[in-house]
């Protein structure tokens, strides 16, 4: 350390003074190191424009374009790009086109493929799928169904799985506020309630039944004299205990049940809208998606 | 060096620093409290009550605009105004206009936090605010620097002192940058919405532009300014060395200008644009260490004081970390560091470690001397500024080292890839990684806003008692 210079000899506010120390040395030779090696950088990268152009620097890339021609330029991000989706592409690929040339059934019984499958269905699932039918697949009640039980409403089997993901499902049931009376809607539910073996008003219900099966509601129109539903439909099965848009599980009293259904009855639905996935996906990743998805636990 | 029979508070205006000061605390204290808000609605998204105006889109500029602009806007403000009359000797030019600069600038404090909650933003990081809030800055900024230069150019001092330097150049700079990057045509004269005159990457270009100098000039410049003046005040000795003030003034000034672009690696920006703003960045590292060399040189031979003077501290730790995180920046715009670190929580870490650390360090320091000056008394109590520096200091190291861990985890688990060429991880599963880093940067936020409210009370109790010993016009008793 150098012994204190003189200072400046100006006096501010009373006290305020400055030594007229010399730079540091140090300071000065790391300042013309950061110097040093900007010019470094300079000659390697894409550095100063000149003219209508640019330095172009001596680094250069080499990679496989879209067409799949060999090319080599001078170091830019999209070049770095190419070159690095080419390598994943490398590893990927060999999978995908197997994947893409064996049959469903067998996708599963090979282990390799099928350890490929759930490697790459997992991040498409959950970067494509999650945000509704959730991380684990599990749905949520009154938004998206589960995937991970055997009931579906359109069809468990790989093609019937690939066919709602590649053009999507728009489910809907109309309103019936306007057809039915409160008592009548009311009979319905407590019918409905009765279909899954929960308690229910047995005079209420077989009133429901009635109703259920006759033309004045028509019920069973879509859902089936047996209320199993219609996969075709994509109407629901009302017989096991799953529920999709009413929350039964959560109720706690009889009268929040009957009412969360009546409320399904009366207003209809037109929400269970799963968008079609053909224009995003590519049909390979669609099929990895579908064995993802029937082995999520359900598949038929 | 007051002219005989005259005290400084009647040499001096010091009402309108009075002002800016007690601004300076009442932001602060919002302003964090609104960060603490938001981080917790990171950490436990239900707390946005399905409420639009609360969702952290919408409060995340609000708290930006009240630390940055409110808290340390008002600082510098205080400071500046404070500085260039003692180190000037003579007196603020202009009474109307700097009280212009008071009304305009706290008007703006209010009215922006509003419309961002309602909807209304140009969707310019730090620079959100439509154009009508626009306008008002562009006339507050201009009385700004009339007041300021006014007041220089009446100096009583042939020299002028390297502190108004920084701060001149922080108000030159920041009104060319608020002009150019707020270039837009507004949808019609009674609507709030306004396109930009730029579009497409050099939208982006003039935006990062923007948003690196007010880093620079805004946070730094000014904030160095404060420190030439508070440090070597404080530590009772010269500033340190002379020629390195001049020599890495001009360099910050000159190379900060260049690196904006770093903010935009891996874009569409061209590449050799790219590069430029890195290497810019790395040779900016020795610039703006200079201001901390000064300072922390000031105190040698005085180390003594960071044991007993809990002030001397905070400026001290202010500069340590001002040290840091100008090196980190350097690291972060080298464009494979980048890579990693680009939309990851690292970027916040780096952000709160030079806005916690320095700037909201700097001015607890720089406050914590200057009020007791303004109302003409001691400090209510050392003890509890000491309280104050602990929990600061404990509350930013949490911050950072959170968003460390949550920015770099971020960056890895994006990129990783399994033996298949798959990518390892999901987003989601990134997003859920994140939550106990996100409580702890919560927690650590918690642990710097008392540290404010201790500060206010604090601050709060000095007014009080230097009003009840001068009286409500400030006259100090005899020998003060």
């Amino acid at each position: 350390m150098h012994a204190p210079v003189q200072t400046t000899g100006h006096v501010w506010d009373g006290d305020l003074a400055e030594y007229n120390n010399p730079l540091p040395t140090w300071w000065v030779w790391a300042f013309y190191a950061t110097i040093a090696s900007s010019l470094v950088y300079w000659l390697i990268y894409p550095a100063w424009p000149v003219g209508k152009g640019f330095t172009k620097g001596f680094e250069t890339i080499t990679y496989v374009n879209d067409k799949g021609v060999t090319k080599t330029t001078h170091w830019n991000t999209r070049a770095l790009l190419m070159k690095e989706m080419n390598q994943a592409d490398k590893q990927q690929r060999p999978y995908f086109e197997k994947v893409e040339s064996t049959p469903y059934q067998k996708i599963a019984a090979d282990p390799e493929l099928s350890n490929f499958v759930t490697s790459a269905g997992k991040t498409l699932f959950q970067d494509n799928c999650a945000a509704c039918h959730q991380a684990g697949g599990q749905g949520k009640i009154g938004f998206a169904p589960n995937l991970t039980d055997d009931d579906w409403l359109y069809g468990g089997t790989y093609q019937k799985i690939q066919e709602t993901i590649t053009n999507g499902r728009h489910g809907y049931m109309p309103p019936f506020r306007d057809v039915l009376s409160d008592r009548q809607m009311d009979d319905l539910a407590s019918y409905v309630l009765s279909l899954s073996g929960e308690k229910a008003d047995p005079a209420r219900a077989a009133a429901g039944d009635a109703l259920f099966h006759s033309e004045t509601a028509a019920c069973y129109y879509c859902h089936g004299a047996d209320a199993k539903g219609r996969q075709v439909l994509g109407s629901a099965n009302l017989t096991d205990k799953i529920w999709l848009w009413a929350d039964i599980p959560a109720d706690r009293t009889l009268d929040r049940k009957v009412q969360d259904i009546e409320w399904v009855i009366a207003g209809g639905l037109n929400k269970g809208v799963m968008p079609t996935w053909k224009d995003r996906l590519k049909p390979e990743q669609i099929k990895v998606l579908t064995v993802y998805v029937h082995e999520l636990g359900g598949g038929k | 060096m007051a002219a005989a029979g005259i005290t400084t508070s009647e040499q001096y205006d010091y009402e309108i620093v009075k002002k800016f000061a007690i601004m300076t605390l009442v932001w602060g204290m919002i302003g964090m409290g609104v960060g603490v808000y938001i981080a917790s609605e990171l950490a436990w998204p239900i707390l946005n009550w399905d409420i639009p105006y609360i969702t952290f889109g919408r409060l995340r500029p609000v708290h930006t605009t009240l630390v940055i602009f409110g808290f340390g806007g008002s600082a510098l403000f205080a400071t500046s105004y404070y500085v260039v009359q003692r180190t000037c000797q003579t007196r603020l030019y202009g009474n109307a206009l700097a009280n212009l600069t008071f009304w305009g600038w706290q008007a703006v404090m209010v009215l922006a936090p509003i419309s961002y909650m309602l909807g209304h933003t140009q969707s310019r990081e730090y620079a959100e605010m439509e154009w009508p809030l626009d306008l008002l800055v562009e006339v507050v900024w201009v009385a700004y620097l009339i007041v300021f230069v006014g007041t220089i150019m009446r100096r009583k001092q042939p020299h002028i002192y390297v502190a108004n330097w920084f701060y001149l150049a922080f108000i030159l700079a920041t009104a060319l940058l608020h002009t150019f990057n707020n270039l837009a045509i507004p949808v019609s004269l009674f609507h709030m919405k306004s396109y930009s005159l730029f579009s497409g990457v050099q939208d982006a270009m003039v935006q990062w532009w923007y948003g690196h100098n007010a880093v620079g000039f805004f946070l730094t410049a000014a904030f160095l300014g404060m420190m030439y003046y508070f440090v070597p005040k404080q530590a009772g000795r010269p500033i340190y060395s002379y020629r390195l003030s001049v020599v890495h003034f001009w360099a910050l000034s000159f190379l900060y200008m260049w690196v904006g672009a770093h903010h935009l690696h891996w874009t569409a920006l061209p590449d050799w644009t790219s590069t430029l703003a890195a290497t810019f960045s790395i040779m900016l590292l020795l610039p703006s260490w200079g201001g901390m060399i000064n300072g922390i040189m000031t105190l040698s031979g005085a180390w003594d004081k960071l044991r007993t003077d809990p002030v001397m501290r905070f400026l001290i730790v202010a500069m340590s970390f001002y040290g840091m995180s100008t090196f980190e920046g350097p690291m972060l715009a080298l464009k494979d560091v980048n890579a990693l670190s680009h939309y990851t929580d690292w970027t916040i870490g780096h952000v709160h470690s030079g806005a916690l650390g320095w700037v909201a360090m700097i001015t607890f320091g720089s406050m914590y001397h200057m009020i007791p000056k303004l109302w003409n008394t001691k400090l209510y109590s050392v003890k509890l500024a000491s309280v104050h520096f602990w929990l600061a200091t404990i509350g930013v190291l949490l911050y950072i080292t959170a968003m460390w861990i949550s920015g770099i985890t971020q960056g890895l688990m994006w990129r990783a890839f399994d033996d298949f060429g798959n990518l390892q991880y999901s987003f989601v599963e990134s997003v859920a990684a994140m939550h106990p880093l996100y409580v702890m940067r919560m927690i650590g936020g918690v642990f710097f806003l008392s540290g404010m409210l201790t500060m206010v009370y604090n601050c709060y109790m000095t007014i009080r008692q230097g009003v009840r010993e001068t009286g409500p016009a400030g006259v100090a008793p005899a020998g003060a």
